[in-house]
């Protein structure tokens, strides 16, 4: 890069005065890709060394002088173009990129690689992909782009983190994968503190071989960040700033009042004659804000000498959310910075720091989908809350207040030394440091006598999230003749430490804002909890990848850990991988023109997990098990046990295999990567129920390696650009298949052989965890019709308290009694695909492009409309309630609750999608406009985000999550996602 | 050169040299761990108060509802229709092994065991004033003893536990073999080292007491039909002259008269959340809607009602809650989704109505965690003593003793509930059976009554009951499935 620009340089001093001659050659060269003209293309006589480059417009003229009668023009990220003049006085020249991937340098664990050098599965998304998708996380911009990730916005609520899932469900327990911001180790949520504009690229590690080097904490999957540096050549200022509105994309079909009463009458005739006079309130009307306001501006300045690099960015984000008290605002900050001490030295830091401001949003969501439509929010007057059966979620809102700050910062702060010529040893101290203060009031106030609070009361707490690693490496790399070896070796430890300080009160002094502190409550009433977690890990690491004649590429990596949270005979764990690349290409016999790059890939490796609580292990003593005793009654202290610990938790091991194979053909026109994989994860870290007897306690789990599941499945992503004539387009489609199954459970251990999940809060548990199925299935009874006449009620098994009308369920095991043995796998939320395919075409300065995703064959538990504590609104689907023989045969009789709410198939979503998750028209300024305004290069353009879906789900949106993986997915009344419009504006100085 | 090869050995030494070998070590914070606790006199009296904690746990109450008297005839479900529907199939004898409430209500029970073992084999080996250290340990036998008993009265056979952590192979054990090896030994003991209830200091009131360690085991014996035993242990109470029945019957379960004179086991709750001293019995059967007291199960029979009615028992005003009943300056309005009256085939089955003994004032319903559960009345005592008596062969002087409580619930008008006279011993087991349903109504031990006395059939069969099943509740399926079938099932489930 900076011999090319070293070359321009001279030539440009060379060849500027050279005066116009006869045989002259002009032209404009521009891009293939977006249209724009190329600034400084070489363009040479082939032979020679007459050559000039093209000016900020993209034009070069070139006399021939009889020199020769060929032009090669170069250009870099761009393939060589070599054209014979034959007499042309203008030749308009297109050049192509060059295949992005061929010469680029992929991130892997502590360290780059070139990707042909690659044997393990990374997906790599540059940075103009992450800024495209308006979300204050950038892992967001990931959905729909990398084969075998699975991210699902769950919430349309601002600042929410996505649900995110590598190949599959590989543990019961935590499956999100780890994130490495600029080397550092931390969890995929710190990913939301990095503004998208000011990180370079997301390597996705999917395979073993690409994420055993993170050890104990790869097995689901590594996701590394790459932030951008400063350039020693060139001062670089960017803005962009865009805005936009977002509102619910769609509502939930509930009754109306008309329809409500109308029902209620099937239950009790007569409870409302005059249907007329019943007011009819859509409470999602008055919950929901339309057209709620988004802002992101960022600025950045980059740059440095030859000594130093630079890049500071500042970053605004603010999000209104479409529920009121739920916004969020956000200040993010980002320094990189680079000395070179010596030639030999270097020394730098590189720092993301995050100030963030949330509302936390209140949980109106399901009132307004259970509020009686028939009742109204206001009483006469227009102002005092009226009472709500199934609560009054207007009054909610406003006396809802929930507010979250926190400042976090993530840093890196290094020395490397290079010595021996093939020598580099780094040494770095990182750290994750996150502070947060949360603080609810809820003022005194009555809407009923199920909605009211008898006493204002306030909680305030602080919570102190650090982490720092030390980390040292040496790494070697040398290439002598044909072979080619990086090695690397290191060491490094981390120490987590978690604390919580929380204090309440009641009875403040007064209302107001002024007063949300502790002191201004009553003494009598306050109380304070505090609690610490430390956590601690030692590593060995090293990995040697070798090449032959970039032929033949082997890797080798093992790590040893050392973690805190397991007892003394089990603190460490190995994980070793290999791998073997084969660049078929690069073979003398391999002679197919079509194909001008192959290359396979195979990789073995062991990946660990250690996601539990650091006092798993311990069977722990806790004060505050009081006892009440005295003629004046009070609290006694007493401490007794809490639950139970496991003393020989051990590691839990991902195994894994994977099969690839990269394509390019036609000259990277057609990219295509294939994989196949097969991740078995034994001895997983399982928080079971043992036997009662054991005195645990009810609800009460001890964690247990307990569980074996098996995950496998195909995955693709093939992508293939070109051009007819003046339209640039591109495609891409990806895919993959999930297939999950448990193939062990804590059989030999007294605990429990299924697990039980999915409780819905109203004693009803819909999921099961069982061998042979996958994690988290949805269990419960199997409806076969409803009930016609009173005659197939008598001749049919049934359970207690059904008749006619009723849903019919399956006597599952044939022995002519309905009961809780007949309950029955009814469905599961891990789809059979996930998908994704992206259209782009370019015209002249417009681009527009479309991005698609879905995913096929799973299922959701529709929790919310199962949930009947007492009487509430229904949704749609309950007015085609049966209403008398033959009227249907899916829905049944109207009724305020039992039998027909039970764990059944009529609570069985399809939850299939396809969403068109972005669509944007972008216009990139011409140059004579941007020229004049002493720009780069800039573009406006239009966005449009969660447009369409096609679905047949009910809910707000398909894409749910799961907090666990034994609940299954359920839909408890999400937050819902938005659709969102946003126009922006970017400008690069 | 140099200087950069000190400066790598320098860094190199450093990293491997920063953290020793106590660096993996991370005990937990602000908790002790297994074996370190109890050492000391405080910690023996820490320990021992944690045993009585379980006592006010939701689950211990038959899985978080008061289940045991909705499956009696002097109460249904109760609560709105469509609120906890999976207990309702308890009110119809439908229940089976998968309900969580059977498996909440074991579990917690053992879990309540593990928390009296840990006093009662490590509170010994303490260097501490010897009679504390033996109240103490008596105390926590007493417990252990009060929740083995409910268990095997619930579930039959149990899993005989004395360890902090029993192996994982452990099968059923007789009931005989929990009785008479831990039951009965715990509460002789009890009876021999704890002090009366007016020897404690009044910051002691409700601990364990030597009364109630008899009133226990005479509870138990009775159930098992040991009549030598009962009479014998409730004369020792009633001759102890610890106990007497309070004036007024409506007075006993008032908020302001809590341990009374009649107490002999009840447990201390405040008015507050679990956390902070509560218990969510009351809760859970306070009235529902207006005012807002709690979830309304466990509502009085209508057929309970009738016969208070037909009888013109008092009883009936202090027991139970109406609609419109103006209680402390309260207007009960109830549940608005909740039918005021229930009809069946043109007949009234149910009317919404509440249990007011455990009725707790204020419109707070964080306040109704402050019913003390009434364990052992002195009263049950009384009738106790008379059944005894009466079995034993002494029906006339079985009669001043039922007569008493008679007489206080007549609340001095003559016109009603005029003295028992018969010494015929059937007619007399009838009528104090009958006594101990409208004296003892929705205290959790109808339910029990009539299957020691064979009466379940008869009474409840209408209700479901079956006959050599529903006596006993079914051990958890999980419980089953855990064991791989070493745990049995009972019979019929």
């Amino acid at each position: 890069m900076k011999q090319h620009l070293l070359v321009r340089l001279i030539f440009l001093f060379t060849f500027c005065n050279i005066g116009l001659y006869a045989q002259q050659v002009t032209g404009v060269v521009t891009s293939v890709e977006d249209g724009l003209s190329l600034i400084g293309v070489n363009v040479v006589i082939k032979g020679t060394a007459v050559g000039t480059i093209t000016d900020v417009d993209g034009s070069y003229s070139l006399q021939l002088d009889g020199k020769g009668d060929t032009l090669v023009f170069t250009y870099t990220g761009f393939a060589d173009r070599v054209i014979a003049v034959n007499g042309q006085s203008t030749i308009n020249v297109f050049m192509e990129p060059q295949s992005e991937l061929l010469d680029e340098v992929v991130v892997i664990g502590y360290g780059t690689i070139k990707k042909s050098d690659l044997t393990g599965s990374v997906s790599t998304v540059k940075s103009e992909e992450l800024i495209k998708v308006p979300s204050s996380n950038a892992i967001q911009a990931l959905q729909g782009k990398v084969a075998g990730l699975q991210i699902l916005s769950t919430s349309g609520d601002p600042g929410a983190d996505p649900v995110v899932r590598l190949r599959g469900i590989t543990t019961l327990n935590n499956n999100n994968p780890i994130a490495v911001i600029d080397g550092v180790i931390t969890d995929i949520g710190a990913i939301s503190l990095l503004n998208a504009n000011d990180i370079e690229s997301m390597e996705v590690l999917k395979d073993a071989s690409a994420s055993a080097i993170y050890g104990s904490r790869g097995a689901a999957g590594v996701v590394i960040v790459t932030t951008k540096r400063g350039s020693s050549e060139r001062n670089t200022v960017s803005f962009s700033v865009e805005r936009g509105v977002e509102s619910v994309a769609n509502r939930v079909d509930v009754m109306n009042g008309r329809e409500f009463a109308t029902y209620i009458n099937g239950i009790n005739p007569g409870t409302y004659n005059n249907l007329d006079v019943l007011p009819d309130t859509d409470w999602q009307d008055l919950i929901f804000e339309n057209n709620a306001a988004i802002t992101n501006a960022n600025f950045s300045v980059s740059g440095g000498s030859a000594k130093s690099t630079y890049y500071f960015g500042l970053g605004y984000f603010g999000q209104e959310g479409v529920l009121p008290k739920s916004g969020l605002e956000r200040l993010t900050g980002k320094i990189n910075s680079n000395y070179k001490l010596t030639e030999q030295i270097n020394i730098g830091l590189d720092l993301s720091m995050q100030l963030r401001d949330k509302d936390n949003a209140p949980g109106v969501i399901n009132s307004a989908l259970w509020a009686w439509p028939i009742d109204v929010p206001y009483l006469a007057d227009g102002e005092t809350f009226a009472e709500v059966n199934g609560g009054n979620p207007v009054a909610a809102i406003e006396y809802t207040n929930d507010n979250t700050k926190s400042l976090r910062g993530l840093g890196n702060l290094y020395a490397s030394i290079g010595f021996l010529k093939y020598f580099t040893y780094k040494s770095s101290v990182q750290f994750d440091l996150n502070q947060s203060q949360t603080k609810v009031f809820n003022p005194k106030y009555f809407v009923g006598p199920l909605q009211q609070n008898e006493e204002n009361d306030l909680s305030n707490e602080t919570r102190n999230v650090n982490t720092v690693i030390f980390e040292n490496t040496l790494t070697y790399n040398q290439t002598f003749g044909k072979h080619s070896v990086i090695a690397l070796a290191g060491y490094t430890t981390q120490d987590s430490r978690e604390e919580n300080l929380k204090g309440q009160t009641e009875g403040l002094l007064r209302e107001d804002e002024l007063f949300w502190y502790i002191d201004a409550g009553q003494d009598d009433f306050e109380r304070s909890s505090n609690n610490f977690r430390r956590s601690t890990l030692i590593s060995y690491l090293s990995r040697v990848n070798y090449s032959y004649d970039s032929r033949y590429l082997f890797t080798a990596s093992i790590r040893r850990d050392g973690s805190s949270k397991f007892g003394p005979r089990n603190k460490y764990g190995n994980f070793p991988s290999f791998a073997l690349g084969w660049n078929v290409n690069n073979e003398s016999f391999f002679n197919i023109d079509l194909i001008n790059r192959m290359k396979v890939r195979a990789s073995w490796g062991i990946i660990g997990n250690e996601k539990i609580d650091g006092n798993a292990q311990y069977s722990l003593i806790v004060p505050g098990v009081n006892g009440v005793f005295g003629e004046n009654e009070g609290q006694v202290p007493g401490a007794t046990f809490q639950g139970g610990g496991n003393p020989n938790l051990k590691w839990e091991e991902t195994t894994q295999t994977n099969i690839g194979i990269d394509i390019g053909m036609w000259d990277d026109k057609l990219i295509a990567e294939v994989d196949y994989y097969v991740k078995q994860t034994d001895d997983i870290l399982v928080p079971l129920e043992p036997i009662g007897y054991t005195g645990i306690g009810s609800f009460r789990s001890i964690v247990y390696n307990a569980a074996n599941v098996k995950n496998k499945g195909l995955e693709w992503s093939l992508n293939y650009r070109d051009r007819v004539g003046e339209i640039s387009y591109r495609v891409g489609v990806l895919g993959t298949t999930i297939k999950n199954e448990v193939t062990d459970i804590g059989e030999d251990l007294g605990a429990d052989s299924l697990l039980v999940g999915g409780d819905l809060g109203n004693g009803q548990q819909v999921a099961r965890t069982a061998v042979g199925q996958p994690i988290g299935f949805f269990y419960g009874y199997d409806v076969i019709g409803v009930f016609q006449n009173a005659e197939e009620v008598a001749n049919s098994p049934t359970l207690f308290g059904q008749d006619v009308g009723d849903l019919k369920y399956r006597d599952v095991n044939g022995d002519g009694k309905l009961d809780a043995r007949d309950r029955t796998y009814i469905g599961n939320s891990i789809p059979d695909l996930i998908y994704g395919f992206n259209v782009e075409v370019g015209y002249k300065n417009f681009t527009l492009s479309a991005d698609f995703q879905g995913q096929l064959g799973n299922e959701i538990y529709n929790g919310k409309q199962a949930i009947r504590f007492t009487t509430l609104n229904y949704e749609d689907k309950y007015n085609s309630y049966w209403s008398g023989e033959g009227s249907t045969n899916s829905d049944p009789r109207p009724s305020l609750g039992g039998v027909n709410f039970l764990p059944s198939s009529y609570y069985i979503e399809d939850g299939s999608f396809l969403r068109l998750r972005t669509l944007t028209l972008n216009y990139s300024l011409p140059k004579h406009l941007t020229q004049k305004l002493k720009i780069v290069n800039s573009n406006i353009y239009a966005r449009a985000t969660n447009l369409f879906t096609a679905t047949s789900f009910t809910g707000y949106s398909p894409e749910i999550g799961a907090s666990s993986a034994v609940d299954g997915v359920i839909d408890r009344g999400v937050y819902p996602v938005t659709r969102i419009f946003m126009v922006g504006l970017n400008a690069n100085f | 050169m140099k200087h950069i090869q000190l400066f790598i050995i320098l860094i190199i030494t450093l990293a491997f040299g920063a953290c020793g070998d106590g660096f993996l070590e991370q005990p937990p914070r602000s908790a002790l761990t297994v074996g370190t606790f109890p050492e000391t006199a405080e910690d023996a009296l820490l320990a021992t108060n944690a045993c009585y904690n379980s006592l006010r746990s939701w689950q211990i109450n038959t899985g978080g509802f008061p289940l045991l008297d909705m499956m009696a005839d002097d109460a249904v479900k109760g609560s709105n229709p469509g609120d906890g529907t999976a207990i309702a199939v308890y009110d119809k004898f439908e229940h089976t092994a998968t309900e969580g409430s059977v498996e909440r209500w074991y579990k917690t029970l053992y879990e309540a065991i593990r928390r009296t073992n840990l006093v009662i084999t490590e509170v010994p080996g303490i260097d501490m004033d010897a009679a504390l250290r033996d109240r103490l340990v008596g105390e926590a036998r007493f417990l252990r003893a009060y929740y083995y008993s409910v268990l095997v009265r619930g579930f039959g056979d149990v899993p005989k536990v004395t360890e902090i952590d029993p192996p994982l192979d452990l099968g059923r054990a007789p009931v005989s073999e929990i009785l008479n090896e831990l039951v009965y030994p715990d509460l002789e003991y009890a009876i021999s080292v704890l002090p009366e209830k007016s020897q404690y200091a009044p910051e002691d009131l409700g601990r364990a007491t030597r009364g109630s360690a008899r009133g226990l085991l005479a509870r138990v014996k009775l159930f098992y039909g040991d009549f030598g035993a009962v009479e014998q242990l409730t004369r020792d109470i009633i001759t102890s002259g610890e106990y007497s029945l309070v004036d007024d019957f409506a007075q006993i379960f008032v908020s302001t008269n809590e341990q009374n004179e009649e107490a002999v086991f009840e447990i201390s709750s405040l008015p507050d959340w679990f956390e902070n001293g509560g218990n969510q019995y009351g809760n859970t059967q306070g009235v529902r809607g207006t005012p807002n007291k709690g979830w309304g199960f466990c509502r009085p029979a209508y057929s309970l009602i009738e016969e208070y009615q037909a009888n013109n028992d008092p009883r009936e005003e202090a027991s139970i809650l109406f609609l419109g009943e103006v209680i402390d300056g309260i207007t009960i309005t109830g549940d608005g989704s909740t039918p005021d009256t229930t009809y069946q085939n043109g007949q009234i089955v149910e009317i919404e109505c509440y249990n007011q003994k455990v009725w707790f004032p204020g419109t707070d319903s964080r306040e109704s965690f402050g019913h003390n559960r009434r364990i052992i009345r002195y009263a049950d005592v009384l009738l106790m003593h008379a059944e005894a008596l009466n079995e034993n062969g002494k029906s006339g002087d079985a009669l001043p003793f039922l007569n008493q409580v008679r007489e206080r619930a007549r609340g001095g008008n003559p016109n009603i509930l005029p003295d028992v006279t018969t010494t015929d011993k059937n007619a007399l087991r009838d009528a104090i059976l009958q006594e101990r349903k409208y004296e003892l109504a929705l205290e959790g031990v109808r339910f029990w009554d009539l299957v020691r006395t064979g009466k379940a059939e008869a009474v409840l069969g209408p209700l479901g009951f079956i006959k050599g099943k529903n006596e006993l509740f079914p051990i958890p399926q999980s419980e089953i499935d855990i064991s791989q079938g070493r745990i049995t099932q009972n019979k019929g489930y």
